[in-house]
């Protein structure tokens, strides 16, 4: 039957190209193989992503009046809608986890290096294009602790020097977080970033199946000096391993969204007091905890401003870090970039345990 | 007409046509050649009001002066001319002076409109009804008047949290006198010596820990009871009305019940006055904390009403407290309780409402609202018991799920070792 409609499909569209490059494609086995699979784990919560996003979508009413009422109403009467939800919620955490992951092991092993400088670079724009959809999607159940944490998000951005301002109120939709900001984060969450996302995720897609699999630069080294690196075909074989690991992270979510429910909490009123412990998303937690722990003025200048300088600055490099490392291309070892990643993965990790205690 | 009373209507219509008012600015009031003088002596007796006066007073605020009060000259620089009798000095008022020297003012409602519209006009008729007012008539000088509660010079408005009659300074001001055994002695009331232990006792009551612990600026002191111009104790046929301004409907079942018939001191009886303790539902039934028992014997009517009552209620309130473990044990697992929950609260107010009930002392009405409450917390119940089926329904669906994937990866790690035993020479 398969084979019948191959042959259907084949005689119209003539398949061949893509049979041939299908059974040619190959990817190496090495002791560092098992991270190839990060990327794969990512691409399978993305998909999650948008099957149970488009779900909510049938019953979410995008305005300060009904959100809360219309994810409540989805959570407790809808036929499975606390599994949808409380997995899409999961999901876009474990989402943004394995994208760090993926970075992080995609930048020891200096994948980045020529020539696949373009997939870095599409790699850590979906990087940011997720944790957009992190932080805009936080606020649409509006409840309390979503509406409090997007005061103080969208108020860092205002801290952007000379554009803050206009940065501010194009994110709120005005001075302050009202139903006008809950429209615009809708539309951000459903429309732009998934747009921007499906374009910048082919482009990386379309490169890794272009350049194959990058090997780290000692399999390199080795395969160099004549040693046969062993190859598994990609179809079915690491087809089968990135299917198995799907499998597990779905076990995962099932179990997370079954025993830790994702609350609701109450609902969002802009009258009431600043409730305590009011922080951002985890994977904001260290940059929101450091521009807490910056002194107001810094040699005259805005402490807060000059953090939001830093991270953006941060941020510049880790987009254009393979045309700094150059040498990695070259063969040559560049220890100051495992040294800089084992400093933010520190950094990451103590701050973001640090934000949560100190809430 | 009593000598006395003669003497005080006469004094009081002098005070008036000496003291006619002058002061029409709301500007505060400049220092006078008196202040000037007065602050300068060494004497505190003398000097103190006047610096008082300069401080804070909320009639130099609004534009008035010594002279208003006391008379005289503050023009002339020579002390004996600033007091002649010919310019109306009448030195410090004292008794009955004081409250004729305040109401010519305070009593006039056209003169009041111009500096603060709200304000009554009727304190000095009301004085004049009050025990201190009625002594003061009998020629007792130790009685409260004006001064002794509002203060003489620095007068602060009523509003003012350093004001002796805010409501949070009201007990203290009170007790200045009342809780002075030396200053109340020979004072009786139904023929007995009159205690000075109110504040003792009011600073255990309910009322006192709402308004000092919780700041409920509404919540009673000694005037919102005895009335604060008019100041008398609530006769025994007032006490319900008293309590009942707030308590309304504890006070509307109790007039419906045969306790308001019996009972010699209404609501005292039980919640006694000015020691109000919070109220629990041990103070019913037929228990040892149990008032009932002080008039009810075992085998009364009296006696079965308290305790069906009692019953009544704790079976309610244990239906809550088992019905919020249930909702608290699925809402744990996930689940959305949150209309239950306002079931439950709904249940909470009928306890509320079962507990004023039986103020009227009948336990069939007091019944009738405890088997509603029932019917709510047997829903909630229903309720929980479906959630709890749901969550044992999705705990089964997802060991089933996970056997299922568990099964999946096991089958593709086997495939994929086969596919890698057959491919095994392509890679070497």
């Amino acid at each position: 039957m398969t084979q019948q409609l191959l042959s259907w499909l084949d005689e119209r569209l003539d398949l061949s190209a893509l049979q041939h490059f299908v059974s040619e494609k190959s990817v190496p086995v090495h002791r560092h193989s098992v991270w190839y699979y990060m990327g794969g784990i990512t691409l399978f919560l993305v998909g999650v992503q948008v099957f149970t996003g488009i779900l909510l979508l049938l019953y979410y009413r995008p305005s300060a009046g009904e959100a809360y009422e219309s994810v409540k109403f989805i959570v407790s009467q809808v036929e499975f809608g606390w599994l949808i939800r409380n997995v899409h919620s999961w999901s876009a955490n474990l989402l943004i986890f394995m994208a760090f992951v993926h970075l992080f092991s995609t930048l020891f092993l200096r994948s980045y290096r020529k020539p696949r400088e373009l997939t870095w670079v599409t790699g850590v724009l979906l990087l940011f294009v997720m944790m957009g959809f992190g932080f805009s999607g936080y606020l649409l159940p509006w409840n309390e602790l979503a509406f409090f944490a997007t005061k103080v998000g969208t108020g860092i951005a205002g801290a952007v020097p000379g554009i803050g301002h206009f940065l501010l109120r194009f994110l709120r939709g005005g001075d302050d977080v009202t139903g006008a900001t809950l429209t615009r984060f809708y539309g951000i969450h459903v429309a732009v970033l998934p747009a921007t996302m499906t374009a910048i995720l082919g482009l990386h897609l379309l490169f890794i199946q272009r350049q194959g699999m990058s090997v780290p630069p000692s399999v390199e080294r080795r395969e160099k000096a004549g040693e046969k690196i062993p190859q598994i075909p990609f179809v079915p074989h690491y087809v089968l391993h990135d299917v198995m690991w799907w499998y597990v992270a779905l076990a995962v979510l099932a179990a997370l969204a079954l025993f830790l429910p994702w609350e609701l909490g109450k609902k969002a009123d802009a009258f009431a007091a600043v409730p305590p412990g009011i922080r951002p998303e985890w994977y904001f937690l260290a940059m929101f905890q450091v521009l807490k722990l910056l002194p107001a003025h810094i040699v005259g200048l805005e402490g807060e401003m000059l953090g939001v300088l830093g991270f953006s600055l941060a941020a510049l490099v880790l987009l254009v870090l393979p045309f700094l490392d150059r040498g990695a291309g070259e063969g040559r070892s560049s220890p100051l970039v495992t040294v800089a990643g084992v400093a933010a993965l520190v950094y990451m990790v103590v701050f973001t345990i640090y934000g949560y205690l100190a809430a | 007409m009593r000598p006395v009373i003669v003497r005080t209507v006469l004094f009081q219509a002098l005070a008036l046509a000496v003291f006619a008012v002058s002061a029409e600015a709301q500007q505060p009031a400049a220092a006078t050649g008196c202040q000037t003088c007065h602050a300068s002596q060494q004497s505190a007796t003398l000097a103190t009001p006047a610096r008082d006066f300069a401080v804070t007073d909320v009639h130099r605020e609004r534009g008035f002066s010594c002279v208003d009060c006391h008379g005289g000259d503050p023009a002339a620089s020579d002390k004996a001319a600033a007091k002649a009798p010919s310019t109306g000095f009448r030195g410090k008022p004292t008794g009955a002076l004081i409250i004729a020297v305040c109401s010519r003012c305070h009593s006039d409602a056209a003169l009041m409109r111009k500096y603060a519209p709200k304000q009554r006009v009727d304190q000095a008729a009301e004085y004049a009804t009050s025990v201190h007012g009625q002594q003061l008539a009998k020629g007792d000088t130790k009685v409260a008047t004006c001064v002794s509660c509002h203060g003489a010079h620095g007068v602060r408005p009523v509003g003012d949290a350093q004001s002796p009659v805010y409501p949070l300074n009201v007990a203290a001001t009170c007790t200045k006198c009342h809780a002075d055994p030396e200053r109340m002695k020979g004072y009786q009331r139904a023929g007995a010596p009159l205690p000075t232990d109110q504040r003792e006792k009011y600073e255990k009551s309910v009322h006192h820990k709402a308004m000092v612990d919780r700041n409920d600026l509404s919540a009673p002191t000694c005037n919102d009871c005895h009335g604060n111009h008019g100041a008398a104790p609530p006769g025994v046929d007032a006490i319900a009305n008293v309590c009942g301004t707030c308590h309304t409907v504890f006070a509307t079942k109790f007039a419906l019940s045969t306790h308001s018939l019996i009972f010699d001191r209404g609501c005292v009886e039980c919640h006694n006055n000015h020691d109000i303790a919070q109220p629990s539902d041990a103070m019913l039934g037929t228990g040892k904390e149990a008032l009932c028992g002080t008039c009810h014997s075992e085998g009364d009517n009296g006696f079965k009403a308290a305790a069906a009552m009692r019953s009544g209620i704790d079976t309610l309130k244990a239906s809550i407290r088992l019905s919020q473990e249930q909702i608290d044990g699925v809402e744990n697992a996930g689940m959305d309780m949150a209309d239950q929950a306002l079931t439950l609260r709904e249940a909470g107010n009928h306890l509320t409402r079962a507990r004023t009930e039986m103020h009227a002392f009948d336990p069939k009405l007091v019944d009738a609202v405890v088997s509603e409450g029932m019917g709510l917390t047997a829903k909630v119940d229903a309720a929980a018991a479906a959630a709890r089926n749901e969550v044992s329904y999705r705990r089964t669906g997802l060991a089933i799920s996970l056997a299922f994937i568990v099964l999946v990866v096991v089958a593709l790690q086997l495939k994929i070792r086969s596919l890698e035993r057959s491919t095994s020479g392509s890679r070497l």
